[in-house]
């Protein structure tokens, strides 16, 4: 499971304030302790005001590629400050995201083309989140068809379908997971990923909305999630749902993530 | 730090994919393949230690043995006497009336990375099977008869009690199982019992070096 660590982002009130406050100490700390809980890049995204977005992203970078070696995810909503920020990345990592939306692709596909930089790449487009699985595997083809024009490797692109709150939907997450199978069924090497919290909005104890989505989203075929890595009994559940898949050869990585302390204190033997 | 001693520690955690070449680099720096078994086997030693310790999961132990085969791979063809540094053969099997392989599938995994040739008849082995394997095999020098079942401790007596009866000799014999215990073991006249695969490999190295 490819692990997208979300903790640095400046629309948490703490990273917000760090980020006033130019608290250094803050951002490494929360850069260190998600590459040791096991996160495959270390998101960041400033979500300051857009005067100073190119400024505080580099700072942020820079912090965080001062205590670890973990890729970076570069996030903005204004996809040229991501491309602007890939020079600030030491090693290839991600731009966290494209989407048929706008000229986006067209200004990160040629920028990321013949390098080993990843993408994820949201299902909608100008006229929004599309409400139907087949729209969205449209919007998907799109979306593919720029990949080929610009010689992205599929194994290069998180596909991000979009889930929506549980609250409201109808059908529970069927399409989605429906949505998931057939990207995976077309590119195999390719990516699912999205985030594990918006589904539980507006619902009590959201935990385990979120993490039964991410156990049956893992099942269709997600293989990348933008999750809070400390977060060490979903942790536990990812590499739990791995070995179920038959992805973990002998549970070795469940029980190496065990002795390395992911899933926090637990007895030997529980 | 030197290729064989990496050896070791890689088949004691468990590295199918790093053992073959270090045992590679281990011959080129000069040491003998005889040297680099006995590394070998003494990782699983410290292997069998921990899982009868309760330090180490199965998958653990399963994955040092794959580390040792990858290893012996590499080994084999500079090893023209492999068939004397051999500690002789165990004969292996789940006792008659029980279909259960798991635990004696561990056991003969253990006891094999102890130094010994394996041959396994199975599940569901009578007294007569073992017997003809016996005879079969030269050099027989262990048979280790398990059971999962409590209703299948009677058929382990009959075996043991048969076996030790039948005028063959120069083998002894290790039971083991979930109902077994060494008042069990004492009480049929088996040479030993073993709680679980790590101490099996254990005592099979003891009752063969004693015979």
């Amino acid at each position: 499971m490819i692990i997208i660590g979300e903790k640095i982002n400046g629309t948490i009130p703490s990273v917000s304030k760090a980020i006033e406050t130019r608290d250094e100490a803050f951002i490494k700390n929360l850069a260190v302790t998600q590459a040791e809980a096991g996160a495959t890049f270390i998101d960041v995204c400033a979500s300051t005001d857009v005067s100073i977005e190119l400024e505080i992203m580099k700072w942020l970078i820079d912090l965080v590629q001062e205590v670890t070696d973990t890729p970076i995810a570069i996030d903005s909503p204004d996809i040229r400050i991501c491309v602007k920020s890939m020079e600030y990345c030491k090693k290839p990592g991600l731009i966290n995201s494209v989407s048929m939306e706008g000229d986006k692709i067209d200004v990160v596909f040629p920028a990321i083309a013949d390098t080993k930089w990843e993408c994820a790449a949201l299902l909608c487009d100008d006229t929004g989140i599309p409400r139907d699985g087949e729209k969205r595997l449209k919007v998907f083809a799109d979306i593919m068809e720029r990949a080929k024009t610009f010689n992205i490797e599929p194994s290069c692109l998180h596909i991000d379908p979009l889930v929506e709150m549980l609250c409201t939907s109808e059908g529970g997450i069927n399409t989605i997971l429906e949505v998931i199978r057939e990207i995976k069924r077309q590119y195999p090497a390719i990516h699912v990923t999205g985030g594990a919290s918006n589904i539980s909005f507006n619902l009590p104890v959201r935990k385990f909305v979120n993490q039964a989505f991410l156990v049956l989203a893992m099942g269709a075929g997600m293989d990348s999630a933008i999750i809070n890595p400390l977060h060490k009994h979903m942790m536990g559940l990812i590499y739990a749902t791995e070995a179920l898949k038959g992805e973990d050869e002998c549970c070795m990585d469940f029980i190496g993530g065990y002795r390395k302390g992911l899933y926090g204190k637990v007895q030997f033997g529980d | 730090m030197a290729s064989i001693d990496e050896v070791k520690i890689n088949v004691e955690k468990g590295k199918p994919k790093w053992v073959p070449d270090l045992v590679q680099k281990a011959l080129d720096e000069g040491n003998k393949a005889g040297d680099i078994l006995d590394v070998m086997v003494a990782g699983m030693g410290v292997v069998g230690e921990r899982f009868s310790s309760g330090q180490i999961f199965v998958p653990e132990m399963l994955m040092a043995a794959k580390a040792m085969a990858k290893g012996v791979e590499v080994l084999k063809p500079h090893m023209a006497d492999h068939a004397s540094a051999s500690l002789g053969i165990c004969v292996i099997g789940t006792v008659k009336g029980d279909l259960h392989d798991i635990g004696k599938n561990l056991v003969a995994m253990m006891v094999e990375s102890a130094g010994f040739t394996m041959v396994d008849l199975g599940v569901d082995v009578p007294v007569e099977k073992f017997i003809e394997a016996i005879k079969n095999n030269k050099d027989v020098k262990l048979v280790a008869c398990s059971g999962l079942l409590t209703t299948t401790k009677p058929m382990m007596k009959n075996t043991v009690n048969t076996l030790k009866t039948s005028g063959l000799s120069g083998f002894k014999i290790l039971v083991g199982g979930a109902p077994v215990t060494q008042e069990f073991a004492d009480e049929i006249g088996a040479d030993a019992y073993a709680e679980d695969a790590g101490s099996a490999a254990i005592k099979a190295k003891e009752l063969v070096m004693a015979i």
